[in-house]
């Protein structure tokens, strides 16, 4: 016959209450700090996200759209050899502003955190780079026309210096203007992930390398681009999603000669083409996850972001 | 039994206290009384729990079961008003932008003090701080020490009946560390409140203490005035974290008159007193001996050393100078470490070398039983430790 | 580092690449400022045909170049919304995620995702979704909406970055001296946190007021100033276009200053050193 202790029981009774608070304590205050966050997001991100995908199965006349389910747009894409050509070029750009500002992302944060002394100068250096993003990408955009124009700056002052006698055609409304306007508008968006994970690295670290007989750039490949990995991750996925997503710049940097994916995709909105442009974002979204996946297999960003 | 304290009382009881953090169990059934006006320190290593009790006491934690009670009352969810305990951070806390006036200020404003009054009231304290030229300055522009002073001024203000320090001199360099005890000590003796100071380190504890606390992994080890902590260590775990002693042990050969005889490693025997205790031959036995209670002889060469149940041969393995002592450190057969703290004029009267075999000497009656193995169970188990008061 | 005072030459290089870089961030600005200044019979391009405000004045008087003064009062006046809005919501967001809760993955990722979704598309879904719903879009609405989910995911991680510096030590010391929730809020955590919480502002401002991509198909019928010059880029072949770049970095500018301007004072009447104890 079991004996049964009323106190015991009391006590047990208290272990049990609310095992979930003493494991998530002020877990309720924090629901509701993040709710209004997590509702603007839900309404005007997560929402609209899967009515595109809905929309992306719809059927579509010169003026309507019309509710279906139906796969013939994304039959339509995968038949199309414009879809190929499309993400070839985005993915060329992708690839070439990826390697460029990653060259010059890593170069600059290097600067700033090893080779700048003082507080003051590091965070005004910093300043420095970040101030232009702060102001109007289009006007940044668009004031690469009359520098790299023909009779723009850069013509003119190589055909002064005596370097070139004729103008300089490719620099302006070509690959290599898109590719110089992206550079210019997104290497901070390397600088900055960079610059936080060197930041953070231990100099004493350095200094062991350097005490061991590496010399400046081994102590580089061995200590500072291991341990800058996850800055280079995020700042990649920035760069890589940026370039992908884009059609301001291509369509006035490469004067219409070059198309992006986005870009058609906004043609096909102007004209009202709702569904195949849905179709056309899905897509778009399935192959930018698997390709920022893939950059986090390196490396775990959650626990580097939100600690 | 003692007469109920009164609601002003400062003693601090913590009642059965459990605290678990996920999975790992910080403080284990933990019960200990702190009595009003006097000073405890809770020593031990990081990790065994000093510092969870103390925020409990302080109201930042709560126990997972038990019950802390100050003055007679439970103070469990209690808002900070009603508690009367005030804490003094490791870090300091020091809001950085206020002037150490405000800060110091800080707990009446809470309470809806008018500007003025509560003005008046820091710079009271901020002169029996001698710190009262610093009112306007921030916080980052005093040294250490002062911040410090600044942070325990901040806690007064209040009149708390329990002053709980959270590793206070840590973060001074050891100069100011050595002068803050005193200024420490004084301080309470002056107030007349109780003080609970976690700390790791031995000889702060024994400093400044009237009782000591000593933890490991979550419970109590041994809870006893300073001079008891130092000279009758409880157990092994006490006698090796709180430092100068020898801790002697073997399996017992046999037993007579009040003492028996260990068999430790490799041929070395102890005589350890157990007196009214039968311990069992063969079973594990523990004593200890003060490191200053051992004389160091030299080995004249060719002669035999007589050991005996007091005394080891050994060869020297560290020499260390402390100024007025000399730590000689001995390796025994047994490899437990052994040392002697010879006076200083003793030793540079006849110096030492590393190596040298010496035979360590110690008197029979200065050895003492430890708590430890079989005979533990002998004794009253220490469930409940009752720090004394001082 | 190097413990000596002498620099390696590989300083002088850095600093070389550095101010090249720097030149390569303003250059083309600049050139555009300069060029605002064309005489009235200048081109698009150099020379310069005489120096003159009458670029500036066809801002104003000309309606052949669009609604430059009516979009630019939107866009101030919605990025100041933004601001606020973003300020409120990742404060208390970036609160919330220092401690553990369930779904604080669900809540990142969403952030995350809504950061580098490209803004055409979340244009496109909002469009889309009120479309269907029967309802109109408009700049301080729906335009609303698109530019907050840029805005609320950069202004969490800055929150990130600034709560992880955070010493939690100072609010469990105002608890510990009496303080309410409320009061621990308003007297200790709001005061440090606030350089933070106006890099927030400052950032929300600028992403909105500068926003192109999101606003494109969800601003409704009235334009945002981006838009506008999106517009005339196509349109436009007079360097007008350059002056109202030039008025509209202005006003960049002014809101940085105003902002850094802040948190230098705030700053200084504190030092910044004190932040943590030696």
């Amino acid at each position: 016959m079991a004996i049964v202790n009323p106190a015991a029981e009391a006590f047990a009774a208290s272990d049990r209450a609310e095992p979930e608070a003493v494991e998530y304590p002020g877990e309720r205050a924090s629901w509701l700090q993040v709710a209004p966050l997590v509702v603007v997001l839900l309404l005007f991100f997560g929402l609209p996200m899967l009515v595109v995908l809905a929309v992306s199965f719809f059927d579509f006349s010169r003026t309507e759209i019309i509710p279906a389910f139906i796969f013939d747009n994304y039959i339509e894409l995968f038949r199309s050899e414009v879809t190929l050509r499309l993400y070839a070029s985005s993915l060329k750009f992708a690839a070439i502003v990826w390697a460029v500002t990653l060259v010059l992302g890593f170069n600059i944060a290097y600067f700033l955190v090893f080779h700048v002394r003082g507080l003051l100068f590091q965070i005004g250096l910093f300043l420095l780079c970040t101030v232009p993003f702060l102001t109007s990408n289009i006007i940044r955009m668009i004031s690469w026309i009359p520098f790299l124009g023909r009779n723009g700056i850069f013509n003119q002052a190589l055909q002064g210096a005596g370097v070139t006698s004729q103008p300089l055609e490719f620099l302006l409304f070509s690959d290599f203007a898109v590719i110089v306007a992206y550079v210019h508008l997104f290497t901070l968006f390397m600088v900055v992930p960079i610059f936080n994970s060197m930041a953070r690295i231990d100099k004493s670290l350095l200094e062991a390398a350097r005490d061991a007989g590496a010399g400046r750039f081994r102590v580089v490949a061995e200590v500072v681009w291991p341990l800058s990995r996850t800055g280079i991750a995020l700042g990649s996925i920035f760069v890589v999603t940026l370039v992908m997503g884009d059609s301001f710049v291509v369509r006035t940097m490469s004067g219409g000669q070059s198309a992006s994916v986005v870009s058609a995709l906004q043609n096909e909105v102007a004209a009202l083409q709702y569904p195949p442009a849905a179709a056309s974002a899905v897509i778009m979204v399935i192959i930018v996850t698997l390709m920022v996946a893939g950059i986090l297999r390196v490396v775990d960003v959650r626990k580097e972001l939100a600690g | 039994m003692a007469p109920s304290a009164s609601a002003a009382s400062g003693e601090v009881a913590v009642v059965g206290v459990t605290k678990r953090f996920g999975e790992t169990t910080a403080v284990k059934d933990l019960s200990l009384t702190i009595p009003h006006g006097s000073y405890c320190c809770l020593l031990g290593p990081s990790g065994c729990g000093k510092t969870t009790i103390l925020r409990m006491i302080a109201g930042h934690e709560k126990p997972t079961s038990g019950d802390v009670r100050i003055g007679g009352q439970s103070v469990l969810g209690l808002p900070q008003i009603e508690r009367g305990t005030a804490m003094m951070f490791q870090s300091y806390a020091l809001f950085p932008h206020r002037s150490v006036l405000d800060n110091v200020a800080f707990a009446l404003k809470m309470r809806g003090a008018s500007t003025a009054d509560r003005h008046a009231k820091a710079r009271e304290l901020l002169t029996k701080v001698q710190l009262e030229k610093f009112a306007d300055r921030l916080p980052a522009q005093l040294s250490g020490g002062q911040q410090q002073r600044v942070a325990l001024a901040r806690a007064l203000i209040t009149n708390p009946r329990v002053l709980l320090l959270d590793e206070p001199l840590s973060a001074l360099d050891e100069y100011l560390r050595l002068r803050m005890r005193g200024e420490l000590r004084r301080v309470q003796k002056e107030l007349g409140i109780t003080f609970v100071h976690v700390t790791h380190t031995q000889l702060e504890a024994i400093a400044v203490a009237d009782t000591v606390v000593v933890m490991a992994q979550g419970h109590i080890e041994q809870a006893a005035s300073a001079r008891d902590i130092f000279v009758a260590p409880r157990n092994a775990y006490v006698a090796r974290f709180v430092g100068g002693q020898n801790v002697l042990s073997g399996s017992v050969e046999s037993a007579m008159n009040g003492v028996a005889a260990v068999a430790g490693k490799n041929g070395v025997r102890y005589a350890i007193p157990v007196g009214d205790l039968r311990p069992m031959r063969g079973s594990p036995l523990w004593g200890s001996i003060r490191r200053d209670r051992v004389a160091i002889e030299k080995i004249a060469p060719g002669a035999k050393p007589t050991t005996g149940l007091n005394a080891v041969v050994g060869e020297v393995h560290t020499l260390e100078n402390q100024g007025s002592y000399v730590k000689v450190t001995l390796d025994l057969a047994d490899s437990e470490e052994f040392v002697a703290h010879v006076a200083d004029e003793n030793f540079f009267a006849h110096p030492l070398d590393i190596g040298e075999r010496v035979v360590a000497r110690w008197s029979a009656s200065d050895v003492k039983l430890l708590e430890d193995g079989p005979i533990a169970e002998e004794r009253t188990p220490a469930g409940t430790a009752m720090a004394t008061a001082g | 580092m190097h413990g000596d005072d002498t620099r390696p030459w590989t300083f002088y290089a850095f600093a070389a690449f550095f101010t090249l870089f720097v030149l390569f961030l303003y250059g083309p600005m600049i050139v555009i400022y300069i060029l605002s200044f064309q005489g009235p019979n200048g081109g698009m391009t150099f020379p310069l045909n005489g120096v003159s405000l009458h670029w500036f004045s066809a801002l104003v008087s000309q309606t052949r170049v669009g609604d430059i003064a009516g979009s630019f009062v939107r866009s101030i006046g919605l990025a100041a919304i933004v601001a606020v809005i973003t300020v409120a919501l990742s404060v208390l967001a970036g609160l919330a995620f220092r401690r553990r809760f369930r779904g604080s993955a669900f809540a990142f990722y969403l952030a995350i995702a809504s950061l580098i979704m490209p803004g055409l598309f979340v244009g496109l879904g909002i469009a889309l979704t009120f479309r269907l719903l029967g309802l109109p879009t408009e700049w301080f609405t729906t335009g609303l909406g698109a530019q907050l989910t840029w805005t609320l995911p950069f202004g969490l991680l800055i929150m990130f970055a600034v709560l992880g510096r955070f010493n939690r030590s100072y609010e469990e010391a105002a608890i510990d001296l009496g303080a309410t929730n409320w009061q621990k809020v308003r007297e200790v955590t709001l005061p440090i946190l606030l350089p933070g919480i106006i890099g927030v502002a400052l950032f929300g401002f600028t992403l909105s007021y500068d926003e192109i991509a999101r606003t494109a198909l969800a601003a409704g019928a009235r334009n945002t100033l981006p838009l506008e010059i999106w517009a005339m880029t196509t349109n436009v072949t007079s360097p007008t276009l350059y002056a109202v770049g030039a008025v509209t970095t202005i006003v960049s500018f002014i809101v940085i200053i105003l902002a850094l301007g802040s948190i230098a004072i705030v700053q200084r009447r504190r030092a910044a050193a004190g932040m943590r104890t030696e």
